[in-house]
């Protein structure tokens, strides 16, 4: 280690292939750590689980045109012959797929009078009869399911009983059990839902939004023409029942248009793409980037090999050892390595800085900016070693005959 | 003498070609991100309206009570869309949603098709510049007096019809008989700005029936729809009457004049309503906006697009930085030639120009090289994650923006390498000769 204060001479002496080289460090670390930042935090959002099947579960839309139709009946005779397909484990009709990124939404009044009545969070609402539960392949920890007999049939303001996510009554009840415990679907007192089950996890449509760990299963069969329905079925079934269903359902009433089948792993993929693509082309400018730094480094030892043959050779002449040689680059590198990737760590901090100003971006975490000065320092050191080892085996001869 | 230092460029890349080559990757992939991520951004931010942006505005209320959003919603209420289209201050004007119908013909072995449906006012065509390719709209008359009439695209035309000429046919939307009035080319403007509520990068729809048709036929709406108010929506003529935004309003406006006095309209119009006990909240305002205010106030650029752009362009600089290292180390080596060429009579400017050259070839087979790999790069990502085609189509500018770039990239990077090596006293070269 001697060896540093000749080597900061030698830096200091042509400074404008090690400056370039700083510059390089420092930049690379900005991106780098702001770019994986954000990828992880994409991955992160893209893991979080839906709580329900949802390589089981596909959903499909059903739109009765013709006006001579009774909707709630054919829809009652409708369910009762898909659950009765072989493959199918249970149906239902539903106002919401999950991570579809289309429909309803709503917050609730909760309190003891008027005046102390106030807003819970927006929750994701799921109409839906007793088989909801099950359909979703939602786990059921508190409470029980709707009775067959709770079910309504019509508007959604029949509703009258509700099962609720756990993070939905977290946030709306804290700590006290939620079974048993009323909310309002209107104003005050208007339309009271009583709590009587809570599900594990279930998310709701949108993935963008805050709430989407809050969802609402209220007891009510919709009646409308256009109907989404809820199939969960064995897994490798849905090629055969987008057949199935169809033919079994036109075969009862052809006047209808019958399409949609898509999973919700199939939603899923679609609502994350942005995230997905994002996160893609972040990794292609990591790695990229990445490669360009470590060949640019490559590319200007192996200039510095050349220019300083003369001096190696006579190094080695005098004593040095190959060994010797090869730290003298390496250490070498790891100065501007350190010096570039502590300036380099300050400007990737105030580049996330800006990003988190102008952009919805969460604040980064000093791990990022560390973790790749050290991925840095390994990868320079590959970069550096490759080049030095043609050095060290210089012959002192070859390198000193024209002296 | 440009060709001359051309050739004298081929021949120094030549005998360096791993330099070369480094140099000539770090400037390609460097463009290639960002000629990706830029096609990607100019695609998503370029206004279709064109030259018509200006006179192409949205109408916005802030109908809602006191406690309800703090922003402009992007739509307006059906009372509002219906009251609105009473002012006959706009050139032309249009109240619209999307809604979805079962198409038939009389056609029986045609099985029913469920297609998105643009419910519009008939001077939607002429305001958006809709292409005919047979008929035109349906009268202005029918904003006033439905009429079963419709509008459907070539495609459309060609599924229902095997493409001929369709005017006067007739098409069965929810089982009701429609009169086919006009057919238009394949129209989709992207962003489809017009109507960003659902998503600005969605196909337009293939068919278009009369707004005035909507409270007959009870259309529903298959876009968004926010409420503020707890109205109990249960018939159609709830949902008519209620504070719930649902409908999309444009108008046209020939110049700014007009656009105060609209202005203006609208204040009275708030204030009107006031006196009947809505738009309670104390910003109860009206806001114009034309298509480019529109996509700005829309966002309709996505956040990610922009982090994309503004980390490619430092991507740029390092792969700037890579090179002027690299071009440093090469001309450097190069010092004892110069020298010769220095000391039997060239210029430092000869010298410069040489070296610019050789610069600005490595920048132009870099953006080339680059070009390469932003379209392998874009058609991957299309495949991959199955995008529009629209947004990972390269760009036809690309062509000339990508070899620009690269070559003034390339030129900027090389100025000191090159002044460097103009500058060197040749004596000190020739010494060690």
């Amino acid at each position: 280690m001697l060896q540093i204060k000749p080597i900061i001479n030698t830096l200091m002496r042509s400074k404008s292939g090690p400056i370039l080289l700083l510059i390089q460090i420092i930049l690379s670390v900005a991106i780098v750590a702001n770019a994986s930042f954000i990828i992880s935090e994409r991955i992160a959002l893209m893991d979080r689980d839906s709580g329900t099947a949802e390589e089981e579960v596909f959903d499909f839309r059903l739109y009765a045109f013709d006006s001579d139709i009774d909707i709630e009946s054919q829809s009652q005779r409708d369910m009762r012959a898909i659950r009765d397909l072989p493959g199918v484990i249970d149906a239902t009709t539903t106002s919401m797929v999950p991570l579809s990124g289309g429909g309803w939404s709503s917050g609730y009044t909760i309190g003891n009078s008027e005046e102390t009545a106030k807003d819970t969070e927006s929750a994701a609402i799921y109409y839906g009869d007793d088989h909801m539960v099950n359909t979703l392949g939602v786990d059921l920890i508190e409470g029980r399911n709707f009775y067959e007999t709770e079910i309504v049939t019509g508007s959604p303001d029949l509703a009258t009983h509700a099962i609720v996510s756990k993070a939905f009554a977290k946030a709306t009840w804290g700590d006290e059990p939620a079974i048993g415990k009323i909310m309002y679907a209107g104003d005050f007192g208007s339309q009271p839902l009583q709590v009587i089950g809570v599900v594990d996890k279930l998310q709701g449509a949108w993935v963008n939004s805050s709430y989407l760990d809050n969802s609402v299963i209220l007891n009510v069969r919709l009646v409308n023409v256009f109907t989404k329905v809820l199939v969960r079925a064995e897994v490798g079934t849905l090629t055969q029942l987008k057949q199935a269903i169809p033919a079994v359902l036109h075969k009862d009433q052809p006047n209808r248009v019958i399409e949609g089948f898509t999973l919700i792993s199939e939603h899923r993929k679609r609502v994350y793409r942005n995230h997905e693509l994002m996160a893609t082309v972040l990794s292609m400018m990591v790695v990229l980037l990445l490669l360009i730094t470590s060949l640019g480094l490559a590319g200007m030892v192996m200039f510095n090999i050349e220019r300083r043959t003369k001096q190696i050779g006579t190094r080695r002449a005098l004593g040095a050892r190959r060994r010797d040689i090869l730290s003298l680059f390496l250490v070498e590198n790891y100065i501007i390595c350190i010096v570039g990737g502590i300036i380099g760590g300050l400007v990737a901090v105030q580049l996330g800085q800006q990003l988190m100003t102008f952009y919805s971006l969460p604040k980064l975490e000093l791990i990022y900016p560390i973790m790749t000065v050290v991925g840095l320092m390994v990868l320079t050191t590959v970069a550096v070693i490759l080049p030095a080892r043609k050095a060290a085996s210089i012959s002192p001869a070859t390198a000193t005959r024209s002296v | 003498m440009f060709f001359y230092y051309l050739d004298l460029a081929w021949r120094s890349i030549k005998k360096t070609p791993l330099l070369s080559l480094l140099m000539v990757l770090a400037i390609s992939i460097g463009i290639s991100i960002t000629i990706t991520t830029l096609n990607v951004y100019q695609l998503m931010s370029v206004n279709p309206a064109g030259e018509r942006s200006d006179k192409l505005i949205a109408v916005q209320l802030w109908s809602q009570g006191k406690d309800a959003w703090k922003e402009f919603n992007a739509q307006v209420t059906y009372q509002d869309a219906f009251n609105l289209r009473k002012s006959d201050l706009p050139v032309r004007q249009t109240a619209m949603f999307v809604t979805g119908l079962a198409i038939q013909t009389e056609d029986a072995d045609l099985s029913p098709l469920l297609e998105t449906v643009r419910v519009t006012d008939s001077d939607f065509f002429e305001m958006f510049s809709v292409p005919f390719l047979y008929g035109r709209a349906w009268d202005k008359s029918v904003d006033t007096e439905a009429a079963y009439q419709v509008v459907i695209n070539e495609e459309m035309n060609r599924k229902l019809f095997s493409g001929e000429n369709s005017i006067g046919k007739t098409l069965f939307l929810d089982s009701k008989p429609y009169q086919v009035v006009g057919v238009i080319k394949i129209w989709n403007p992207s962003p489809q700005y017009y109507d960003v509520t659902t998503g600005a990068f969605t196909d337009s729809a293939q068919l278009f029936v009369p707004f005035s048709l909507a409270p007959i036929e009870e259309f529903q709406s298959w876009g968004n729809n926010q409420s503020w108010k707890r109205d109990s929506i249960n018939t159609y003529s709830d949902r008519l009457n209620s504070e719930m935004h649902w409908i999309q309003y444009w108008v046209e406006l020939t110049d700014d004049k007009q656009r105060d006095e609209y202005a203006q309209w609208l204040t009275r119009y708030v204030e009107q309503q006031q006196l009947l006990g809505r738009f309670d909240s104390p910003e109860a305002a009206a806001q114009l906006s034309n298509v480019a205010q529109w996509l700005e106030l829309n966002e309709v650029v996505p956040e990610d697009n922009k982090i994309l752009v503004g980390l490619s362009a430092l991507f740029l600089l390092v792969c700037l930085v890579n090179m002027l290292g690299l071009l440093l180390a090469k001309f450097l080596k190069r010092a004892p030639e110069v020298g010769v060429r220095r000391a039997i009579g060239a210029s430092r400017r000869q010298i410069f120009a040489q070296h610019m050259v050789e610069v600005g070839l490595i920048g132009f087979c870099g953006g080339v090289l680059g070009l390469i790999w932003a379209w392998m790069s874009l058609s991957m990502l299309s495949a991959r994650f199955d995008l529009e085609n629209s947004l990972t189509n390269l760009d036809p500018s690309m062509w000339i923006i990508a070899p620009a770039i690269a070559i003034c990239a390339a030129l900027v990077a090389g100025t000191y390498p090159a002044w460097r090596i103009c500058s060197t006293n040749p004596s000190v070269h020739l010494k060690s000769q």
